[in-house]
């Protein structure tokens, strides 16, 4: 089988052998797929940053099964150069693409969702805001999309001044006075306005912020089955980042 | 070749020697075969020079405490040289990238080898690379200026990053290594990301 022309990201790549790579790719028509670069560590210069992660390309390959050869790179549009904190964002999201996409599963959306993450990034806008939403749509693609804008129970719209209790997994419950509203592992407590503001994707407000990481972060957790991120992990410990645990 | 246990003409001895140099980077099967036999047949003196100096080397080489290279001393010869200025560090990846800064013959200062990159998807965090180690040779005091020569990858980028911003918390002045066209480069043939780059950090003249 020959592909050619795909739209995709190198998500990571690992040495193989002495002179080739083994690239995870995204691709936006055929998901994520293992490809074999071969003599990819000899490349002349001018291939080889297309080999990095993040760069938007078009790839070609031949060959079915488990591995087939990488036959052609080309970049489209600019050159994406990220740095500093956004770099750590990055790599959080290539992480959550490997850790949460089955293979060979399309998600054209999500592939456009990323590329506008990376984007997004990349301009310095809210790293926090653009998590997020990549987040939310994330777990929309994969067919766990979070409940905003209706109870669990009754179907009943969200009452943005009402607090709730979302279930993970199920959906948000209203909270009525005297009940116990610790936050467990699978229930976050909410504000209404934060649930809907999330289903607008309208993340400027600082609570609402707070209250979405929360969700997020048990709404991943259930999904990446306790065991946590490596990235998470590594940049706990770095100041000013969307990972920094310590504010 | 068929395909039974006990391959004729060879032995136990000879195929354990085949398994053990395909440990070699760039030995396959028949590379190892070739170079057995070739130390077996022809050079038995030589196979055992082989022998000698890897046990030597492999009784010797250590990392140096301070810098992390390989040196059969406490401390390697360019950080126990009197010459050398110690109030410059200069971050590598790896013993090989070290050389080639030395060949080049820029640099005079000190060096701390990480001997690999932060790769967060692999879990090879600050602590696997020996980064907490660089900290210490900071708060020792005498380092002003910090140079990151890591390489231009992700994750080069991604350590660079993490190394500068410790030495930034402590004062310290942080240059990272400038990138651009390749002595010799035509600019046609330069990709477009390294262009983009040589573009922005272009400088007056």
């Amino acid at each position: 089988m020959r592909v050619s022309q795909q739209p995709a990201y190198i998500l990571h790549h690992y040495s193989y052998g002495e002179t080739s790579l083994l690239l995870e790719v995204f691709t936006r028509t055929y998901g994520r797929l293992g490809l074999l670069a071969k003599g990819a560590r000899r490349l002349h210069l001018r291939q080889r940053p297309l080999l990095e992660p993040f760069q938007p390309l078009l790839i070609s390959w031949t060959g079915k099964g488990e591995l087939p050869v990488l036959s052609g790179t080309e970049l489209v549009g600019d050159s994406v150069f990220l740095q500093g904190p956004i770099l750590y964002c990055a790599f959080y999201m290539n992480e959550l693409l490997i850790r949460l996409l089955h293979r060979h599963d399309s998600h054209e959306l999500l592939f456009d969702a990323y590329g506008s993450a990376l984007r997004a990034l990349q301009s310095q806008s809210s790293a926090e805001v653009t998590l997020r939403v990549f987040e939310k749509r994330l777990l929309q693609e994969i067919g766990y999309g979070l409940v905003l804008e209706n109870e669990m129970t009754d179907n009943a719209p969200i009452d943005p001044a009402r607090v709730y209790r979302y279930v993970i997994n199920r959906g948000p419950v209203r909270v009525t006075s005297g009940d116990n509203v610790e936050d467990l592992d699978h229930a976050v407590t909410i504000q209404g306005s934060t649930l809907l503001a999330l289903a607008k994707e309208s993340l400027g407000d600082v609570t609402v912020l707070q209250e979405t990481k929360a969700l997020m972060r048990a709404a991943l957790g259930h999904h990446l089955a306790g065991r946590p991120l490596n990235t998470r992990k590594l940049f706990r410990n770095i100041k000013h980042t969307p990972f920094d645990e310590r504010d | 070749m068929s395909g039974t246990q006990e391959r004729v003409g060879t032995t136990p001895a000879i195929e354990g020697l085949k398994q053990a140099l395909r440990r070699l980077p760039g030995v396959g099967p028949k590379g190892a075969q070739r170079m057995a036999l070739h130390l077996l047949e022809r050079d038995r003196e030589g196979a055992r020079q082989i022998a000698d100096a890897l046990q030597h080397a492999l009784g010797k080489v250590v990392h140096c405490q301070r810098c992390n290279n390989l040196t059969e001393q406490e401390l390697c010869a360019i950080c126990s040289s009197p010459r050398r200025d110690h109030s410059q560090l200069c971050i590598v990846e790896s013993p090989a990238d070290l050389i080639a800064l030395e060949q080049a013959g820029v640099y005079q200062g000190l060096y701390f080898v990480l001997m690999g990159h932060l790769s967060p998807l692999d879990g090879i965090g600050p602590e696997e690379l020996g980064i907490p180690r660089v900290e210490a040779l900071f708060n020792e005091g005498s380092v002003k200026e910090l140079i990151l020569a890591t390489n231009l990858t992700v994750e080069g980028e991604a350590t660079a990053h993490y190394v500068g911003e410790l030495a930034r918390s402590r004062k310290i002045r942080t240059t990272r290594i400038a990138y651009g066209v390749p002595v010799g480069g035509e600019l046609e043939y330069v990709d477009q990301g390294t262009l983009a780059r040589a573009f922005s950090g272009r400088r007056e003249t």
